[in-house]
């Protein structure tokens, strides 16, 4: 029988505040020693109150608008209480059946050329807990992730596959840097990820019984634990057996899914409403602020450079993975005022390796898009060859120096001049008669070597095409 | 010296501020008053029998850090400045406030241990207006209780006018503390009536300020949609400067109030002619549950009498008396409050857990599961441990609905009582309610205490305004037969405390009630 998979998931994301959601805290301690970034209020003192720190509703509005959700004019925040030892106050401070934005959609287009659409049932506010680990015994317990503010977002049952399911992680990934509402740094776990998954025959219409598998936090492992309890569910079926509705825990270094013990998953969290904090009332002036300068989305953007700029689907997608670079796109086209197609080709080939080899973000490139645009025009119009062109990208990233003032101060300038370069060539057949001999013998193709020996020459100045045209002449 | 203790807590300020009188003098003279009346202060594992005679308001005094305060006060009047409306008051602190550098024990084993690393608003206020604190009054046990007598710190505090009697609670310590000179203001903490019930049994003035009046933060919390901060003091001026200085908006209390704050020492001068006061037949009455049946009974004729000879005083001032002024809703307060404030209660007592801070168990254990098991069992009394069975009863999430969520729609009746009869546009247009603070004067040691529901209705008459969140005030007016003080009670509109001490001064002038000391 043929089987589908049906997955729905619950992803944490951690916003990138200034401080804490609760305290005046610095929010982001990665790499900082543990229990520095604390307070009485985040450390669960006794007689503390928390007051939220608005900027969490601000990034959540983002978030919910990005998702097409639908923005509460009042949500709640709600206790959720348990016993945990990097839980300081006991609770945890959450938005249970009132939350900040309610249903939404996020739109993936998959590489096989369809797309899927999934549904967000909700979107809210929450504190993180602290962190724990055990050494020599003990439970050591740091606090500094304590308040840091996350925004839970729950899909509906719309996922079928473990591509798709890693598909909408790298979308989501995309769209919380493109809003600026958090680093999305999996590795940091700044997005985080469980997995409802089950499986029915393909074509049902009824859902079975789920597994749901917990703190996925690359997107490689999503796909990797997804694809692996799919497979084990299939195998179950088909051996007769029946899927219990298990925790399940992926266990990365192994590759395999453990079950988590039952005590540790089935809870009555006794939710009620957090007394300490009045209802989050969002009206519609400081939701206007918000959204003032809301961005046009990735994948908005991805289409418009398709249309407008008759760019293929490769190139508008690469150019709109991240906001900066696909600004830095549409300045540098701006600049350049030619044709998209070869300035897209200059940002993929040479601004992105330059951004990957350094770890930088396009905006903050001393090669800004309008001295890109400068250099292609200086290789469009012969002043520079195409390898000049490249490597100039490097020298102004490197000096910060306009790329007209590098050709001068270095002589990068292109030799044209047809009586300097016949001397060089003349040199070059002079100094390699085998080579002329077999040449003219009929073995053409080497004309691309003589044309390489000139250019080591010139030190790469040559103007290729003036080159071959003298050496066909002296040759021939 | 008594005739300094006499002295109200705004003529000491104002005998401070003008250099007639010396802060320091002023402590010690109030620390000699605390060695000869206290006697030993509670401790975790004291003899609750223990000099039967004293009063035991304190679990610390802090001494040392109250003659450095008052020598600030005197150092700055010496340079000319101006220390602030409290210049020079000793003043005392139920010891469910954190203070910085002082242990804040919530009267409970479980934070015996525990020394503040930050200081509530509502005591920092106090202390930057001049006052000077002289230390941690004892208190019910996380608040929880009407007698006192839950403090895990023994002894505790016994009744200024009859040591054999409780002082009431849950504060107990500020109300008997106030009452025997033992300083002249304390903050109190009112959760259904903790502050007005211990200010009549102790005959001194309980004020528990509109909700969010005054900031929670620091406030070690009982149940955190009712706790309200509030003064006790010997009189209502005292009462209404106090609250002048703690009141107002705190960026650390998000659910403290943005009202401007008005000049309540300015409102006590206004006549009180032609406001508007109720008396209602439900607050003249008890009724609780008993078996499934709703038992009524009237209060002690005593009781009643104090209220209306009240109004009648009133009246004579030019107070309209409105009567029968039906409160229907106010039956159902202590259940709906059963519920509400301990399902507050069970989350706000999980942070201890003996993992951060306060009571860890020393005995081995073989898991964190125990550790917690045994920290909270052998930290925890009676009362907590009560309130957070029930209060994890009743929110789980098959009980939620049937108690939780119908506890809140009891709240909001009692709310809309309220409003219904400080409707300016309404039938009774009433400036405020007149009612008998406690069902009876205070009771003996060992009487009540151990029925935690029969204690609770102790407070009937004070909880609907924690429900509803407006403002109450106790003032002494007569004694009883046996010598007691009886206090009554007036209910105000929201933030609308100056006219509770406008009409609270007038009923305290008409009642001429002696004080203590
Ligand atoms: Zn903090």
């Amino acid at each position: 029988m043929e089987y589908e998979a049906i997955i729905g998931l619950e992803t944490h994301i951690q916003l990138n505040t200034e401080t804490k959601i609760f305290c005046n805290c610095k929010a982001d301690s990665w790499g900082e020693p543990p229990n520095t970034n604390i307070c009485p209020v985040c450390t669960g003192q006794p007689g503390v109150l928390p007051v939220l720190n608005k900027a969490v509703a601000e990034k959540a509005v983002l978030l919910a608008t990005a998702m097409h959700a639908e923005v509460q004019r009042v949500s709640y925040f709600d206790r959720k209480n348990y016993f945990y030892p990097d839980l300081p106050k006991g609770y945890q401070i959450t938005q249970f059946d009132r939350p900040i934005a309610i249903g939404g959609y996020l739109d993936l287009p998959m590489p096989e050329g369809y797309t899927r659409r999934v549904h967000i049932i909700k979107l809210h506010i929450e504190e993180d807990a602290g962190k724990t680990k055990h050494a020599n015994g003990y439970r050591l317990i740091d606090f500094n992730r304590c308040g840091v503010p996350l925004i839970e977002m729950v899909t509906g049952p719309d996922l079928r596959s473990a591509d798709e399911a890693a598909q909408y992680l790298i979308r989501l990934r995309q769209l919380v840097r493109w809003l600026g509402i958090s680093e999305g740094n999996m590795e940091k776990a700044h997005i985080r990820c469980d997995a409802n998954v089950s499986i029915r025959p393909k074509g049902a219409d009824y859902l079975n019984p789920k597994t749901e598998i917990k703190n996925v936090n690359s997107i490689d492992a999503v796909r990797e634990a997804i694809a692996t309890e799919i497979q084990r569910q299939i195998r179950e079926v088909e051996a007769g057996g029946k899927i219990e509705p298990w925790t399940l825990e992926w266990d990365e270094d192994a590759g395999v899914l453990r079950k988590m013990r039952s005590k540790e998953t089935e809870a009555d969290y006794r939710y009620f409403r957090e007394p300490d904090l009045l209802p989050l009332v969002m009206d519609e002036e400081w939701k206007a602020r918000i959204l003032a300068d809301f961005p046009e989305l990735p994948l908005e953007r991805r289409a418009r450079f398709m249309a407008q700029y008759g760019l293929p689907e490769y190139d508008a997608d690469i150019l709109t993975t991240e906001r900066a670079l696909s600004d830095y796109y549409e300045a540098a086209l701006q600049a350049y005022n030619g044709d998209p197609k070869r300035v897209s080709n200059w940002v993929i080939n040479e601004v992105l390796r330059l951004l990957n080899e350094r770890g930088l973000s396009a905006d903050q490139l001393k090669v800004t898009p309008q001295y890109l645009a400068m250099i292609i025009r200086l290789v469009d119009k012969g002043t520079v060859n195409t390898s000049t062109g490249k490597a100039l990208v490097v020298k102004v990233e490197d000096t910060g120096k306009p790329p007209k003032k590098i050709v001068e101060e270095e002589g990068l300038a292109q030799v044209s001049d047809t009586g300097a370069l016949r001397q060089i060539c003349e040199k070059i057949v002079a100094a390699n008669p085998k080579e002329v001999e077999k040449y003219r013998s009929g073995k053409t193709s080497l004309i691309g070597w003589f044309v390489g020996q000139v250019m080591r020459e010139t030190r790469g100045k040559a103007n290729p095409k003036e080159v071959q045209k003298i050496l066909r002449e002296l040759l021939g | 010296m008594m005739e300094l203790l006499r002295m109200e807590a705004h003529e000491i300020a104002a005998a401070v501020r003008a250099g007639k009188l010396s802060a320091r003098d002023v402590l010690e003279a109030t620390l000699e008053r605390i060695a000869s009346v206290d006697g030993i202060p509670g401790t975790i594992g004291g003899d609750p029998g223990a000099e039967p005679d004293k009063i035991h308001a304190f679990i610390t005094l802090t001494a040392e850090r109250a003659r450095a305060q008052a020598d600030a006060v005197d150092a700055k009047i010496a340079a000319g400045e101006d220390p602030g409306p409290l210049a020079g008051v000793p003043f005392t602190v139920k010891d469910i406030f954190v203070v910085e550098g002082t242990p804040s024990t919530a009267g409970s084993r479980i934070l015996a241990n525990y020394i503040g690393p930050y200081t509530a608003t509502p005591v920092e206020r106090m202390e930057a207006a001049g006052g000077v604190m002289l230390g941690k009054v004892n208190l019910d046990e996380f608040t929880f209780g009407s007698s006192n007598e839950s403090s895990a710190f023994k002894p505790t505090p016994r009744n200024p006018w009859d040591t054999s009697r409780v002082p009431g609670g849950s504060s107990g310590g500020s109300a008997a503390a106030v009452a025997a000179g033992e300083g002249w203001l304390s903050l109190g903490t009112d959760t259904a009536g903790s502050i007005r019930q211990p200010a009549a049994f102790c005959g001194v003035v309980g004020l528990k300020p509109t909700y969010g009046r005054v900031s929670r933060y620091g406030l070690i919390a009982f149940g955190s949609s009712l706790d309200t901060p509030g003064p006790v003091a010997r009189s209502v001026r005292d009462a209404a400067l106090m609250l002048q200085v703690i009141a107002g908006r705190d960026p650390h209390d998000a659910t403290s109030a943005a009202v401007p704050v008005p000049d309540y020492l300015a409102a006590l001068e206004k006549d009180v002619r032609g406001l508007r006061v109720g008396l209602s037949p439900d607050y003249f009455r008890i009724v609780r549950a008993e078996g499934g049946e709703l038992v009524e009974e009237p209060l002690p004729a005593e009781i009643k009498q104090a209220v209306l000879d009240t109004a009648e005083r009133l009246a004579n001032m030019g107070v309209e008396i409105v009567e029968d002024v039906p409160m229907p809703h106010n039956r159902y307060g202590i259940p709906a409050y059963f519920v509400i404030a301990r399902v507050e209660a069970a989350s706000n007592l999980h942070r201890y857990d003996g993992v951060k801070y306060g009571y860890r168990t020393p005995d081995r254990v073989a898991d964190m599961r125990e550790m917690y098991r045994k920290s909270r069992g052998q930290g925890f009394g009676l009362q907590p441990k009560l309130r957070i069975l029930m209060g994890m009863y009743v929110s789980a999430a098959q009980y939620s609905e049937r108690y939780y969520q119908r506890a809140l729609q009891v709240r909001t009746l009692i709310r809309r009582d309220f409003e219904a009869v400080f409707d300016p546009e309404g039938k009774y247009r009433l400036d405020a309610l007149l009612t008998p603070t406690t069902p009876t004067a205070a009771f003996p040691m060992g009487a009540v205490y151990g029925d935690s529901v029969l204690m609770q209705y102790a407070d009937q008459l004070t909880v609907a305004a924690n429900h509803a969140g407006v403002p109450g005030i106790s003032v002494p007016v007569a004694l009883n037969s046996e010598g007691l003080p009886l206090g009554v009670q007036l209910l105000g509109r929201d933030f609308d405390e100056a006219t509770l001490l406008r009409l609270a001064r007038a009923v305290e002038d008409a009642a001429a009630f002696t004080a203590k000391v």
